[in-house]
């Protein structure tokens, strides 16, 4: 058995880390930016699975692959995941993650705002570019959306490059790809944030919360909130 | 190549684009037709970064410019290098596509070049 | 002409609904009827202001299909289309018909449901009042008319964008304590304006204008009731009068103004609303002013005569328009932070009015108000309507 599992198990290699930042947010608020640990992933499978059945701006479709994608790095069955994760004292408020395909390639895979209105999503895709580009070093990202929204962001505020000849991992539409010109050219009006971040703002990043499950869909679909009477 | 044109009102004098029925400053009904001026100023603009869903840029330039008449136009804006007083030139060009309909109209380009 | 008060209002959350057009419609209605201690046998008449559902929910007919809804029938009914000034106009169509004597009590109710389509599609359906052929074909939206208006505007009067900042934050303030608002959230200047995280937080949507600037895309629905003043003595609450209103309209294209940065409708339906009202600005305590950008706020305070033109941003800089200021404007956080669910705007902006003037606005009550001032901006500038609201 343990002679399969070998088998099964896509062999693991030791990604540069990436450091820590925080991100000044429109409401004063201070959004810590770290790599999660696949000790956290059985808690953010747990914040994401509410999201599964919100319809609204295609929440169902991302959070069910970041969900699959998640657990196969719980569960030892993708190769060279990551996940960054952005915190407000210590709360989810969203997070991003993707793998390398080789040292020159990197894939994104998801973008997951649980908090929204305060750009959390575009500062941690921006987040998320850096890593491939800065600390991995790639020469290529490849980006696929799944939502108009999405799109938008990804692909014109990046001017990304259409690669229809590169099949995509999920099956889906035509891959874009981020070159490191390209994220250059974009990095003064898209990427920001501070380091290192004060050891105090890092320690309320040390432990993830997340937010209860009414509170998480409220938050997502700006449905109101049940009056109590 | 189309030309673009004011419209001169023949009681009054003033110009106007596009065409009116009727003149904005005597209410006079004739107008003559003139190419507009070859050159103008730039009296305002903006980069307009939330375009409707048939612009597949990502930025749009727009702005108004005066012409020596009086006249005042909108358009296109060829560059993001300008700024307000600058002289401009325009030409006939497609700006929009609408259904699948190509839409002609002014697009300005910087005089000194 | 008899005189006209308010004596009912209502509405719904603005934001993000799940509900269709017409169930917003008839939350706000069935709110203020209650309000105003109407039963559906005492309503003559009903104006709906709506700019697009045709367009946008693929709904006409609206206000025909909501006095069935509400059990009005037979009821006369019209929707008003009048722009973003829907709301206003279809209050005024009330104001008329209650004071020529030919009805007595009047339900008017704005709504709009924008979030049914995309972001995109819900510009370009507000771009359409734009002028055809000089304006729309080139891909001009409202912001990028109020960009280039508000480059102007700054240029000449030494307005900076942290004047434009100083608007959006005091109105995001006053929503958060608005529970009616689409934007609950206080922001700083810090994080809009001088940290270097702005750029992403706050990203240019029409230069010099950025998305703090600029209202958000809402749906939501208000209602007010308005009754001959003579028979208004039975209801719940302290009648609030109409004391005057005002109407002009302007140029088309903007461009074509003989001067584009003068809001001469503006100017032109605020003088005559304070003339019939026989009030002038000093008399008014409270102001709701169309916010869809930061730039109007400062120059409708202007040209409704609160402030010298090219002062407006003094004002704000002394914190006149704040609300423990000598003129709280936009008490309910605005169009910046209530929403803009286009036909809803000039209904709820006569809403908080009579809200502020019962004293019964909670957490952002503005002290003493006696007179009241809305002002309700359709397309940009160019049809604008003004109200002047007095309690008892
Ligand atoms: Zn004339």
């Amino acid at each position: 058995m343990a002679d399969l599992e070998g088998i099964l198990r896509p062999p693991e290699r030791q990604l540069p880390p990436y450091p820590p930042k925080s991100i000044y947010l429109a409401t004063g608020e201070q959004m810590v930016v770290r790599p999660a640990v696949r000790e956290e992933t059985s808690m953010l499978l747990e914040a994401i699975a509410p999201l599964l059945y919100v319809e609204r701006d295609f929440y169902d479709i991302v959070a069910a692959r970041t969900f699959a994608e998640l657990l196969g790095w719980k569960r030892y069955r993708v190769k060279d995941e990551y996940c960054l994760v952005g915190l407000i004292d210590g709360q989810l408020v969203g997070l991003v993650n993707g793998r390398t395909l080789s040292s020159k390639v990197g894939i994104s895979y998801h973008t997951l705002a649980l908090r929204r209105g305060l750009r959390v999503g575009a500062h941690l895709f921006a987040s998320k570019m850096e890593y491939h580009i800065e600390i991995l070093k790639q020469k290529y990202v490849y980006i696929t959306a799944e939502s108009p929204i999405g799109f938008r962001r990804w692909m014109l505020e990046y001017d990304l490059i259409q690669r229809p000849d590169i099949p995509h991992e999920l099956g889906g539409v035509d891959v874009w790809t981020l070159t490191p010109e390209l994220y250059h050219a974009a990095k003064d009006r898209l990427v920001v944030g501070e380091r290192p971040v004060p050891a105090p703002l890092l320690k309320t990043a040390e432990t993830i919360t997340i937010p209860e499950e009414a509170q998480l869909v409220q938050q997502v679909t700006g449905r109101a909130k049940k009056r109590s009477s | 190549m189309e030309v673009p044109k004011g419209y001169q009102c023949k009681a009054c004098g003033r110009v106007f684009h596009p065409k009116r029925r009727f003149c904005l400053g005597c209410g006079g009904d004739q107008f003559k037709e003139l190419a507009l001026e070859k050159e103008g100023t730039l009296l305002t603009f903006t980069k307009l970064h939330a375009l409707t869903m048939d612009f597949t840029t990502r930025t749009l330039m727009l702005g108004i410019v005066e012409y020596p008449r009086g006249v005042r136009a909108l358009g296109q804006l060829s560059t993001d290098k300008v700024e307000m007083g600058m002289k401009m030139r325009h030409r006939w060009e497609k700006v929009r596509e609408i259904n699948g309909q190509e839409i002609y109209g002014l697009k300005f380009y910087p005089a000194s070049k | 002409m008899r005189d006209v008060a308010i004596i009912g209002c209502g509405m719904t959350k603005f934001g993000r609904r799940e509900e269709d057009l017409l169930e917003l419609l008839m939350e706000a209605s069935l709110a203020a009827m209650k309000d105003a201690g109407l039963d559906h046998r005492s309503v003559d008449a009903v104006y709906v202001a709506n700019m697009g559902a045709g367009i946008l929910n693929y709904q006409t007919g609206v206000a025909s299909a909501l006095v069935d809804r509400l059990n009005l029938l037979p009821a006369p009914a019209d929707t008003v289309e009048n722009g973003p000034a829907s709301g206003a106009s279809a209050i005024k169509n009330a104001f008329l018909a209650i004071a020529s004597g030919l009805y007595d009590s009047v339900l008017v109710v704005g709504g709009e449901k924008m979030r049914a389509v995309t972001g995109w599609e819900a510009t370009d359906f507000v771009a359409s009042m734009t002028h055809r052929q000089g304006e729309y074909i080139y891909g001009v939206t409202l912001p990028s008319l109020a960009g280039m208006f508000a480059r102007l505007h700054m240029a000449k009067y030494g307005v900076k964008q942290e004047h434009l900042a100083m608007v959006a934050v005091k109105n995001h303030e006053n929503g958060a304590k608005n529970p009616y608002a689409h934007i609950q959230q206080a922001v700083t200047m810090e994080g809009i304006l001088l940290r270097p995280e702005a750029v992403v937080n706050n990203p240019p949507i029409a230069e010099p204008l950025r998305m703090y600037d600029c209202c958000p895309v809402s749906d939501g629905a208000a209602a007010v009731v308005l009754c001959a003043a003579e028979k208004a003595k039975d209801a719940p609450h302290p009648a609030v009068h109409i004391a005057g209103f005002g109407q002009a309209t302007d140029i088309h294209a903007v461009y074509q103004r003989d001067d584009p940065l003068d809001l001469k409708a503006v100017r032109g339906a605020a003088k005559a609303a304070f003339e019939m009202a026989r009030l002038c600005p000093q008399d008014i305590q409270v102001a709701e002013l169309h916010d869809a950008f930061t730039i109007l706020e400062i120059v409708e305070s202007e040209q409704a005569g609160f402030f010298p033109v090219g002062q407006g941003h003094r004002a704000l800089e002394e914190g006149a328009t704040r609300l423990d200021g000598k003129l709280p404007i936009n008490p309910s956080g605005g169009l910046k932070a209530r929403g803009h669910p286009v036909g809803a705007t000039g209904v709820a902006q006569v809403t908080e009015l009579v809200w502020q003037l019962r004293g019964q606005a909670g957490e952002r009550q503005v002290s003493q108000a006696v007179n009241g001032f809305c002002c309700n901006f359709g397309g940009f500038g160019n049809n604008v309507l003004a109200f002047v609201l007095s309690r008892e």
